[in-house]
Formats: structure tokens, C-alpha cells, sequence
């Protein structure tokens, strides 16, 4: 499907009340497009849940509930298992978490429903931070960021830990599907969502979703830093299909510090913190590079 | 019929496999285990046709069975102690969202100290959890329930989970003759599953458990003391029902042994209701007036018949299997909420924790301090701590 | 939105929400057109509106003490950002007179400058400051119908089973799958996307980037739907073609 075939019909009302320039919401409204109306989904107490739904008002032209919020996965799982009992079995179900819902207290589900090769397609949305409930640290949040939790004092400043590599923990569960995807990459976006939807078995697509709150950017600029991001190396799009990798979009290698200029959460960093993030980014996309050679 | 003889758990996971469940989670947990396997070679067998889903925690068990509810279909899941503990969460949420899902909680004490024998204190922090909870005290109640359980929970007035609790090995892994029902009476009893509320379905869009402000949070806990307050009519309507078709009649709400003309009634809760049955035959027949009220239903409480019975008697028994520190065993204290305002002596009796067994001694020593009570009008002591080594008993 | 403050010089025992206001501040102007915004205020109260217009030139519903002060233009002057809680303060020290402009800037030293810094604190002070100086109070007249919005409260047998958000038309609107569309974010923005149909190539981007997906493909042109549009900026900073730029 190509951007201009997408269908006009919102399946995610506007009216929502995420905050201005939100990358999850473009996410949310364009990835719903794309899988359809045959479609329910799950999500955990989130930035989305509660900027989609907050009774009774819902943005959701899809069945839409909530459980609690470490569960996505388990809850995907449920429903599916239910619909297939119902003869739906073709009904796609989603869970749908952000990164701390995923990667951190989510996790456990999250791979038991991957090992278990569910039938569900698992989608974060990686805003970097437990935004919902005021910009925490998560295991997703990159080196260096200032949150609230890792703010910037007089002693110390910023993550000390590297962000969690979820697409390459997924692709060792040796599920069917694993890409990442940006909402400022729009054909690659399409195309990964359109995929998915067609795979039986456990799906995870990780999407790159600015937050102008969380990151400290002017809300124009969601798109932008997505670029950035990608072309810097911070972020790699890439899938894996049945354990064969491959890169969608070679990274240009742009200097980090461009990446970290227009976000007020790296304002405080210095020469050396810089250093290290860009070696990291180096080492990083020296691995992906290496694994999308090995895994063919 | 067939009668068979065979454990606690094989008459859980076979009343499930009759109830026609759908989705079933499953997760290991001592001493309740053999229900899923029981359920699993069903499965593998093909005697029973559901999903089977080994999750990786109980939690997971919870909420994947919540989920598969509000998709519209009959689930189960079994637990005990520590995996209940791990559940805590989601289980006002199907309580709330007004899932009828049924569980098989083997009551085992939960930890500190880590102890796999029965103890109550694992389903008493869920007093609260909007659960329908009923306590059996031999293995042919316990299949039996796992029907009656999905009936009361389905059933448009109710419209909550419920838990069918079983003692850790007394009955888990005790052996009794159990009348295996027929899967055509079952059928006939607990019909097709219709979900007592709006589900989850591509074809009939509605979003349920989301963020919800004040504005609705007092109407929406109303309705759930609402169902609560129905639940006993219903409860008694299922018994009866049952009682009718199958030949066997556990009692409703509570189910009185010789209570009418009693000096002394004990309170119990489990299988200590089945040790005591014997010993008010036994007094009984020494000319001691003793009676026996087997407390089935924890949650609906019946405050109603307990006071009835309390106005009657002369002294009035408690017997717990579990501690709310400080004050009492939590029977008790319901109970004496129950008989506000009466002058009854009553007397709570603490014991068999963790394992330890209560005998038909123990319970004659009930029964002795009960009718001195009700002698003297005096209570000697209003909490003992039976076998307790250096505790005064 | 509500927030609400008691000022007191005695210990204020009542934990309540405020329900007869003596001070009504109103930070989105566009609340006036939809709310009423005076309800439970007290006689000889007063209303403060952050607004380039003159107090006569607003109609809340009643005659009223009300002071305006463009505090979004203050903050973006000064701040360089439409963050109007400080700026709005010096509003409040005018049109009350219950503070002295001096206590409100030692304040926001000590609050802003411990939490961000010594420079954030003087700037928010000077917002605070500009936006007394601005601050024009006066009265206003009300000839406009008071009208409360709508909001569905159902009772204990219209509540439906579990909370479910079924469907449903009240009499205060869609309720249930996509009732999002009666919330119009539009009152958001400070910024609004002034569109060139004869730059636009028609690519879709701003289509695929706006977050509210109110922008509209309407044939050979986009239709931006202002009801909506929070201002975000991203489909301007996007078109490749600069078809779109960002007013206020």
C-alpha cells in the first residue's frame, strides 16, 4: 500500500487529548489504518490509554480495553485464544505498550507470549521514558537523557545505562516477525504494519515515537528528530523475517551531537558523555550491520 | 454414574472439563498442580476442547483469563498461596469489569514463613475483591461447585468471578469417592455460554476498563455491592437447582448440622466443618446438645442466617484457619459484625495453621469451652490459640 | 481543566474543590465561548482572562470586575514560550491587588529558581512582571446566554455493565467508539497552520504526520479542520514544498 492509497476513513478519531505533536498518536492513527477494521486491541496503562479513552469519550473505532499494566502480552494472548475459540480467528489482535510497559515490567509477559509464538502482533511505542506518569527512566531510555528520575544535579546527570536492545532480544525469541519502524519514515512504516498483518504467529514492531514533553523539543519537530535518530545510527530500521535480517535503511552516519542538539533532555551533556553515546552508536550499528550479514 | 475415587484437584479440573471451559491458563504451583495437568491430558486427549494456555506466571494466568472473558467466553484458571498472591492485582479488575471467570484456589498458607500445608490466610486478603468465594470440605462439593460456580457468575444478576476453594492436601491430594458428573446433565445444568455483558468483537465495537474519572466511580462500585447483595438469592437458586438434577444438596449459603436446639454452635470454614460433623454425632449421642454451621459462602456473607442462628444459642464458636494480627481470627470478626448487639458469649478458635491438624479432640475442646460458656453465660477466654506450646489454651 | 487555589492568612481546613469562587482566571480564552466560566462566582468578584482584547470587549455571561492581559504574547516575548502560568500571575497581582508584584517575583525566584535555576527564575519573574505592567483591568458587560456543557452522568441502572464504553447517543453527545470527535481540541493551540493551495504538491505528508489526523484530502487540495488542530507545527516544518506555515 502506498501513502496515497491509505484509506481517508480515521479508524482513531481526532479529538484525542494527546499533547500537541505527539509521536505515539501519529503511531496510534496511522498503524490502525493500516491493519483495519477487523482488528481489537489491548493496551496497558500508557500515555495511549489514557489520551484514547478516557471514559467515555474514545478516540478507538476498534474494540479497545484495558487490563492493568504488565500484562499486554498476556491480555493479547487471551483475546486471541478467545477469538479463535469464537471462529475469529482471523481477526487481528494487538497489544499495544509503550517502552517502560514493555521492556521493563511488561517484559515477562511479553516473552512468554513470544515463546509461546502467539498468534498477536506486539507493537511499542518507544517514547523513550514512562511518559504517562511524568517522564521516568526506563530500560529504554537512551544514555545520557535527563528524566526525572536521572535529572540533572550537581553530582550527577542523565542515564548511566545504555537503552535495552528489544528488537534483538525479540529476534533471539525466534518469533516469526521482528522490525522497528519509525513514524517519520512513512513507506517503511506502511509496509511493516502491511506485513505483519498478513503473518500468522508472534509479531513485534518497536516504533520510534518523539515525545515533545519527555525529550525537551519543540513540538514541530517530531518528525525531524525521527530523521536524525535514523540517520545518526541511534535508531536502526531493520526486520527480521524468520530469522532473516535485513537493514532498510543504511544510516548516513550523521554525528550524534546533531541528533542531540534541537532535545533539551541532552542539553547538559558533555564532550565526554558525547564520546561515549557516538561510540556506542558505532559499535551498535557495527553490530546490526554484522547481523544482518550472518542472518540470511 | 460413575463414582471413582479420586483426589481434591482430579474433581476441580473435572468439573472444568464439564463446565465446557474454553480458555484455561495454567501455571504450576504447589499443592495445587495436578488440577492443570489433570486439565492438560483432558486437552491432549481430546476430552476437552479449549485452548490451553502454559503461561509463564500466574499473573499472567489472571489476566490472560480476564482478557479471554471479556472476548466472550467460559474460562478457568486454578491457584494457590503465593500465585494467588501474584494474581492480587488483576482480580478486582474481573471483579470490576464484571468477568464471570472461575478459579480453583487449593488454600495453602502463603509466606512468611513458606509452608505448602492449608492454611486460609491466602484467600483472606481477597475478601475485598469483589469475588464470589465458597469454602468445600470434601471432593465430590469440589466438582460439583466448579459447575454451580460458572452458573452463579454467569448469571445477569451476579456478573462476578467467583473462587471454589479447596483445603491443601486434606483435599487436594486426599483420595474420596466422587460421583464423576455426565457431560448430557452437566450440559443440561449449565448451558451454552452467554456473556452476561458486552464483549469484546470486531463486529460490535465497545472498549471496556479504560481510564475512568470520579464522575462514574460511585455508580460503577454501587453495581458491584448491587450483584453482591443478589448473589445469595442466586446462590440458593443454583443449589437448588442442582440439588434437583443431580440428587446432591451441599447447602446454600451456609449449610446448619443439628443447629436448631443447640446449646453450643460451632462456626467453621473447610474441611475442619467435615472433622467437626462427626464430633456433634458423637456428643450428641452423649446427650451433649451441640450443632454444627459449615460457613460455605465466605463472600456473599451470610450475616442474616449467622445472626438468626446466634440469637438462638447459648454460646457460639468461631473456629479460623487464618489471623488478622491483633485482633482476631477474620471469621470472627465478621461473624461479631453479623451479631451486633447480641448478648451471645462468643468464642474464636484459632488453628490449624500451616498444616497443623485439627483432630477430633480439637474439636471436642471446641465444643466443651462452648458449652461451659453457655453454662456460665461467661466466656473463659474469647481467643484461643489451639496447641499453641506455651500459649495458655 | 479546573485547578483551584485557596489563599488564606489562617490554617484553611476545607479540602474540597472551590465552588463559589471570588477569583475566576481563565487561561484559554476560547473557554468563554464554551463553558461558563462564571458559575458560583461570588458577588464583587473578579475575573481575570488572558486576552489581547480590552475587559469591555469580553462577554462572560454577566457584568463583571474583569482584567485581561495577553500573557501568551508576554510568554513567548519573554519565555520564548507559550507557557502562561507565570505570566499570569502578574495578572492576578494587579487585578487583586491581594499580592504585591514584588512577592510574586521573590516567589517565583524561590520556586523556579531551586527547582531550574537562578536564570529560569528571573525570567519568569520578568514575565510575571511584563504581564502586571500589561495588565488592563476594567468591566465588562454580559449579554451572552450562559450555558453549561452538557455531560453525561448516568445513574446506578444506566451505567453500563463493567463500565463498558458501548455506543451510544446522550443527551450530551456520542458516547463509546470514536466519541472523541465531540472533544474539540482546537481551544489548544496558540499557532495555526496558514496553508498556500497553489505551493501544494498534494504528497500527503502533513496528511500521514498531523497527530489529530485533522487534516483532510479534499481532492486536489488539503483541508485543514481548525476545530481540531492543537498547532503543533509538524506539518509545516514537513512540507517539502513550504506550502504551510505556522501563524498565530
Amino acid at each position: 500500500m502506498k501513502l496515497k492509497e491509505m484509506p481517508d476513513e480515521e479508524l482513531f478519531t481526532r479529538g484525542h487529548t494527546a499533547c500537541a505533536g505527539c509521536g505515539a498518536a501519529i503511531a496510534a492513527r496511522n498503524l490502525i489504518k493500516v491493519l483495519g477494521k477487523d482488528t481489537v486491541v489491548v493496551s496497558p496503562a500508557c500515555c495511549l490509554l489514557i489520551f484514547s479513552a478516557t471514559y467515555p469519550l474514545i478516540a478507538w473505532k476498534v474494540p479497545y480495553h484495558h487490563v492493568a499494566f504488565e500484562n499486554t502480552a498476556a491480555c493479547a494472548t487471551g483475546m486471541k485464544r478467545a477469538l479463535k475459540v469464537r471462529g475469529k480467528d482471523s481477526t487481528t489482535v494487538m497489544g499495544i505498550a509503550g517502552d517502560g510497559g514493555t521492556a521493563d515490567i511488561g517484559f515477562q509477559a511479553l516473552s512468554g507470549a513470544a515463546e509461546r509464538n502467539e498468534d498477536i502482533l506486539y507493537v511499542m511505542y518507544d517514547n523513550e521514558a514512562y511518559m504517562n506518569t511524568g517522564i521516568q527512566r526506563s530500560g529504554s531510555t537512551p544514555f545520557g537523557a535527563w528524566t526525572t528520575t536521572t535529572p540533572v544535579g550537581k553530582v550527577k546527570s542523565g542515564k548511566e545505562n545504555f537503552k535495552k536492545d528489544m528488537p534483538q532480544i525479540m529476534m533471539a525469541h525466534n518469533v516469526p516477525y521482528v522490525a522497528t519502524a519509525s513514524v517519520g519514515h512513512i513507506q517503511d512504516f506502511i509496509n511493516k504494519f502491511e506485513k505483519a498483518k498478513k503473518i500468522k504467529g508472534f509479531r513485534y514492531i518497536q516504533v520510534y515515537t518523539p515525545c515533545p514533553t519527555g525529550w525537551r523539543h519543540d513540538t514541530a519537530k517530531t518528525i525531524e528528530i525521527c530523521k536524525l535518530a535514523v540517520d545518526s545510527g541511534m535508531w536502526t530500521l531493520y526486520e527480521c523475517e524468520n530469522g532473516k535480517v535485513t537493514i532498510n535503511r543504511k544510516p548516513k552516519m550523521t554525528p550524534v551531537a546533531e541528533y542531540l542538539k534541537p532535545q533539551g533532555r541532552f542539553k547538559h551533556m558533555t564532550e565526554a558523555d558525547i564520546k561515549k553515546l557516538q561510540d556506542w552508536v558505532l559499535k551498535k550499528w557495527a553490530n546490526d550491520e554484522k547481523l544482518a550479514q550472518m542472518k540470511t | 454414574m460413575v463414582k471413582k475415587m479420586v483426589t481434591g484437584n482430579y474433581a476441580a479440573a473435572y468439573g472444568a472439563m464439564r463446565s465446557r471451559v474454553k480458555v484455561v491458563a495454567a501455571y504450576p504451583i504447589t499443592p495445587q498442580t495436578f488440577i492443570v495437568e489433570h486439565l492438560s491430558e483432558f486437552v491432549n486427549n481430546g476430552e476437552l476442547e479449549c485452548e490451553y494456555v502454559e503461561v509463564e506466571s500466574e499473573h499472567t494466568a489472571m489476566s490472560t483469563c480476564v482478557s479471554a472473558s471479556a472476548t466472550g467466553v467460559r474460562t478457568f484458571t486454578a491457584t494457590s498461596s503465593q500465585g494467588l498472591a501474584l494474581m492480587h492485582e488483576i482480580l478486582p479488575i474481573a471483579s470490576g469489569m464484571r468477568l464471570p471467570v472461575v478459579m480453583a484456589v487449593v488454600n495453602r498458607a502463603i509466606a512468611a514463613p513458606i509452608n505448602i500445608w492449608v492454611e486460609h490466610n491466602d484467600i483472606m486478603p481477597e475478601r475485598d475483591s469483589g469475588w464470589i468465594q465458597v469454602f468445600c470440605d470434601n471432593n465430590q462439593e469440589v466438582q460439583d461447585m466448579v459447575l454451580q460456580a460458572f452458573k452463579i457468575a454467569e448469571d445477569k444478576r451476579v456478573a462476578l468471578p467467583m473462587s471454589v476453594g479447596l483445603d491443601a492436601f486434606i483435599l487436594s491430594h486426599t483420595v474420596e469417592p466422587v460421583d464423576l458428573m455426565d457431560q448430557g446433565l452437566a450440559d443440561k445444568f449449565l448451558p451454552k455460554y452467554v456473556p452476561p455483558g458486552p464483549i469484546i468483537d470486531p463486529d460490535d465495537v465497545m472498549d471496556v476498563g479504560v481510564f475512568t474519572p470520579p464522575e462514574y466511580m460511585m455508580e460503577a462500585r454501587f453495581n458491584m455491592d448491587k450483584a453482591m447483595r443478589e448473589a445469595p438469592k442466586v446462590i440458593e437458586e443454583v443449589n437448588a437447582a442442582f440439588a434437583k438434577q443431580f440428587g446432591r444438596n451441599h447447602g446454600g449459603m451456609i449449610d446448619p448440622y443439628m443447629v436448631d436446639d443447640a446449646d453450643a454452635v460451632l462456626i467453621t470454614l473447610g474441611t475442619a466443618s467435615s472433622t467437626a460433623h462427626e464430633v456433634v454425632d458423637d456428643m450428641r449421642a452423649e446427650g451433649k446438645k451441640v450443632g454444627l454451621v459449615k460457613l460455605r459462602f465466605w463472600r456473599p456473607y451470610p450475616s442474616a442466617q449467622l445472626r438468626k442462628i446466634a440469637e438462638k444459642s447459648k454460646a457460639v464458636g468461631v473456629f479460623d484457619r487464618a489471623v488478622s494480627y491483633g485482633v482476631s481470627g477474620p471469621s470472627f470478626i465478621e461473624f461479631k459484625s453479623a451479631a451486633y448487639g447480641l448478648n451471645v458469649p462468643a468464642m474464636n478458635f484459632i488453628g490449624g495453621l500451616g498444616g497443623r491438624d485439627v483432630s477430633l479432640a480439637d474439636v471436642r475442646f471446641m465444643y466443651d469451652r462452648l458449652l461451659e460458656a453457655g453454662k456460665t453465660g461467661k466466656v473463659k477466654r474469647e481467643i484461643t490459640w489451639m496447641g499453641t506450646r506455651g500459649v495458655e489454651q | 481543566m479546573l485547578a483551584f487555589t485557596r489563599i488564606d492568612t489562617k490554617r484553611i481546613y476545607r479540602k474540597t474543590q472551590v465552588y463559589e469562587p471570588d477569583i475566576v482566571v481563565i487561561l484559554d480564552e476560547g473557554l468563554v465561548e464554551t463553558v461558563n466560566v462564571v458559575e458560583g462566582l461570588k458577588k464583587g468578584g473578579i475575573v481575570i482572562v488572558n486576552s489581547a482584547k480590552k475587559p469591555e470587549d469580553i462577554d462572560v455571561g454577566i457584568d463583571v470586575k474583569l482584567a485581561t492581559v495577553d500573557a501568551t504574547t508576554v510568554a513567548l516575548e519573554v519565555l520564548k514560550q507559550p507557557a502562561t502560568n507565570s505570566a499570569i500571575l502578574g495578572a492576578f497581582a494587579k487585578a487583586t491587588g491581594l499580592v504585591k508584584i514584588e512577592s510574586i517575583e521573590k516567589g517565583i525566584m524561590q520556586i523556579f529558581g531551586d527547582r531550574l535555576g537562578p536564570k529560569v527564575g528571573e525570567l519568569n519573574g520578568k514575565a510575571a512582571r511584563v504581564a502586571y505592567d500589561r495588565t488592563i483591568v476594567g468591566q465588562s458587560r454580559g449579554h451572552r446566554q450562559l450555558k453549561t456543557a452538557k455531560k453525561w452522568l448516568p445513574d446506578v441502572n444506566e451505567l453500563p455493565l463493567g463500565v463498558a464504553a458501548v455506543p451510544m447517543k446522550t443527551e450530551a453527545g456520542m458516547v463509546g467508539p470514536g466519541s472523541f470527535l465531540e472533544s474539540k481540541t482546537g481551544s489548544w493551540r496558540v499557532f495555526r497552520p496558514d496553508y498556500s493551495k497553489d505551493k501544494c504538491t498534494m504528497c500527503n505528508f502533513c496528511w500521514f504526520y498531523c497527530p489529530e489526523g485533522c487534516i483532510y484530502r479534499k481532492g486536489e487540495e488539503m483541508e485543514f479542520d481548525m476545530d481540531y488542530c492543537k498547532g503543533c507545527g509538524i506539518c509545516a516544518n514537513e512540507c517539502p514544498s513550504e506550502a504551510i506555515k505556522m501563524v498565530r
